[in-house]
């Protein structure tokens, strides 16, 4: 065997090799969210099946009409929880991006002392564990009478989402050409005219990706939620995924239902925003 | 115009400021001065009684306190690294890839779409000895016999706490590593391939520098978000076994709201908060260093 052909069999060997690591990895990611998938479209004696019942026999969508059913039938409020995730979610995500554009603002296009040092002490801010967090503000919101309100958490949100935001936004604003807005305001626009007419509209699909950003911070978090809020009138969905746990006995199904409700939105938004987010992110704030 | 422009920043910036203050600074300093009392949920007005540093020192003496803190620093070391490595690995397979490379990115996402909560509970599904789908199939492949039982031995759910965290993490450092492969210009690495460099060494010295402050991003905003593990282990074990997982937030979490010691637990919550912006501060330095070694790509 010459050395020619030795060499095409080690090709094509590292070809193969690379293939399978590509599909095992994937397969892994994929599979914890395709099997709760599955397992809420089966019946549960399928799930408690012994030996494992591989694949489904039957498709059915009874755990979705239970949840969905109220609380009569042996479900939880999803509606109202859903519901609640809704309004605090959208209302948080703006008054955040609001109040994110405005400091992006400045930290893109202002110099001034201590640039670094401000926006390092907002990003600590947002290290602070929500565990942590929601020692002072339980205690805080019971005496004002916000504890489990929708504004409550709204205001927590919004204060949880306005760092990254910022460095988000500020990445986005840095990709627009300061140049732009010069030209407009020797056209004759004032600054607030430049910003709005021309900065705004290209940075338009990265403040987007921020906001959706934002929102699925407030979608998925559970820490602050669950001890600032206790009823149907402001759970949110993650809080409402642990109302099963509750019981003794685990409803599998019903949790993975659940789950893909919680899922779904996430997903989509997600697909919507990926090809900016990593834009925002690596041409953000630290690049001094 | 010129007498309002130092200040204009200022302006933008006040917005963020006032928020932040109102719904984080000023609380915790709240729950600082509340560290120095013995308040108890139950007693109100122990709350006006200071003790000092009494809280710490009792902290400090507490032995299950320093197994969660250590336990937590474990879990994150070993954590942010594989997560980094799998995320450098699983970036250069799908940079590789010839065909169906946008498919490959988006499948890659997938997880950080889970909410923490969400992965907690899929992998407790997962993960449990009876119906969960890791035993079924090892059982079913003839691997083990038994059930092993994941969630209900310490040290396994240890490890299966770290497997639920790093599937749910590594792919932040994946995408922001794969947007460095991508944006890194061509030239240099066929200059090292004609110098003679391995591919290793092309590795070594030509990509990874390069790829670096991806990586550190990707840390630093990971780095923000260590305590979302609360959410994993609250749903997977709840610091169980026989506080076998108890990391650092669950402690927290239990004291403040199952015993009602609130002082207490503010006290371990200046604990954590410490660790969080050590955690931080030492990823933001990091990617300043290699920001400017770099320097002029970007």
């Amino acid at each position: 065997m010459d050395e020619n052909s030795s060499a095409r069999l080690k090709r094509r060997l590292t070809g193969i090799v690379y293939r399978i690591g590509l599909f095992l990895a994937m397969l892994t990611i994929c599979l914890p969210g395709l099997w709760i998938v599955i397992s809420s479209l089966r019946p549960t004696v399928e799930i408690m099946a012994k030996p494992p019942v591989w694949i489904p026999q039957e498709i059915s969508f009874d755990a979705y009409v239970a949840m969905f059913s109220g609380i009569g039938k042996g479900g939880i409020p999803v509606i109202e929880y859903f519901r609640n995730s809704l309004i605090i979610s959208v209302t948080s995500t703006v008054i955040a991006v609001a109040i994110g554009m405005a400091g992006g603002y400045a930290f893109a296009r202002y110099r001034f002392r201590g640039k670094s040092s401000v926006f390092l002490g907002l990003m600590l801010t947002r290290t602070v564990p929500g565990i942590a967090l929601s020692l002072p503000l339980f205690f805080l919101y019971v005496r004002l009478g916000i504890i489990d309100t929708h504004f409550g958490l709204i205001l927590a949100y919004v204060a949880l989402n306005v760092p990254f935001t910022i460095w988000l936004i500020d990445g986005f604003f840095r990709q627009v050409p300061k140049d732009l807005a010069e030209a407009a305001q020797i056209d004759g626009c004032t600054r607030w005219q430049a910003f709005w007419q021309v900065e705004f509209p290209l940075a338009g699909p990265g403040i987007a990706s921020a906001a959706i950003f934002a929102f699925l911070t407030c979608w998925n978090e559970f820490a602050l939620a669950s001890q600032l809020t206790r009823s149907v009138s402001a759970k949110t969905l993650p809080v409402g995924l642990l109302d099963y746990t509750a019981e003794f006995t685990i409803d599998w199904r019903g949790m993975c239902a659940l789950a893909v409700v919680m899922i779904i939105p996430a997903l989509t938004l997600t697909y919507i925003v990926q090809k900016h987010l990593v834009g925002g992110l690596t041409s953000g704030a630290v690049k001094g | 115009m010129k007498g309002f422009k130092p200040s204009a920043p200022f302006l933008l910036l006040l917005p963020a400021g006032i928020v932040l203050a109102a719904v984080v600074v000023v609380p915790l300093l709240l729950s600082l001065y509340s560290s120095f009392t013995p308040f108890r949920l139950t007693k109100p007005e122990t709350f006006y009684v200071f003790i000092g540093i009494r809280n710490y020192l009792s902290i400090l003496s507490n032995t299950d306190f320093w197994w969660a803190f250590g336990r937590t620093v474990l879990l994150l070391t070993i954590a942010l690294n594989l997560e980094m490595l799998l995320g450098l690995g699983l970036a250069m397979l799908v940079e590789k890839a010839t065909r169906g490379q946008r498919i490959l990115r988006t499948l890659m996402m997938f997880p950080m779409m889970f909410s923490p909560i969400l992965v907690g509970f899929q992998f407790k599904f997962m993960f449990n000895d009876n119906i969960g789908l890791v035993n079924n199939a090892l059982q079913s492949l003839g691997i083990t016999r038994d059930a092993i039982p994941w969630l209900i031995e310490g040290h396994l759910a240890f490890i299966a706490i770290s497997i639920a965290e790093i599937w749910s993490s590594t792919a932040i450092f994946a995408i922001l590593i794969l947007a460095g492969l991508l944006a890194m210009p061509k030239e240099p690495i066929e200059a090292a391939r004609v110098d003679g460099c391995t591919p290793w060494q092309t590795f070594r010295y030509v990509t990874w520098p390069f790829v670096m402050p991806f990586a550190y991003i990707a840390m630093t905003i990971r780095s923000l978000d260590v305590a979302r593990a609360y959410d994993i282990v609250k749903i997977m074990t709840d610091g169980g076994p026989a506080g076998r997982t108890e990391l650092l937030w669950t402690l927290v979490a239990r004291t403040a709201y199952s015993d009602g010691r609130m002082g207490m637990a503010n006290a371990m919550a200046y604990f954590s908060i410490l660790l969080s912006i050590a955690f931080t501060v030492y990823f933001f330095n990091k990617l300043a260093a290699a920001r400017t070694q770099i320097g002029a790509e970007w």
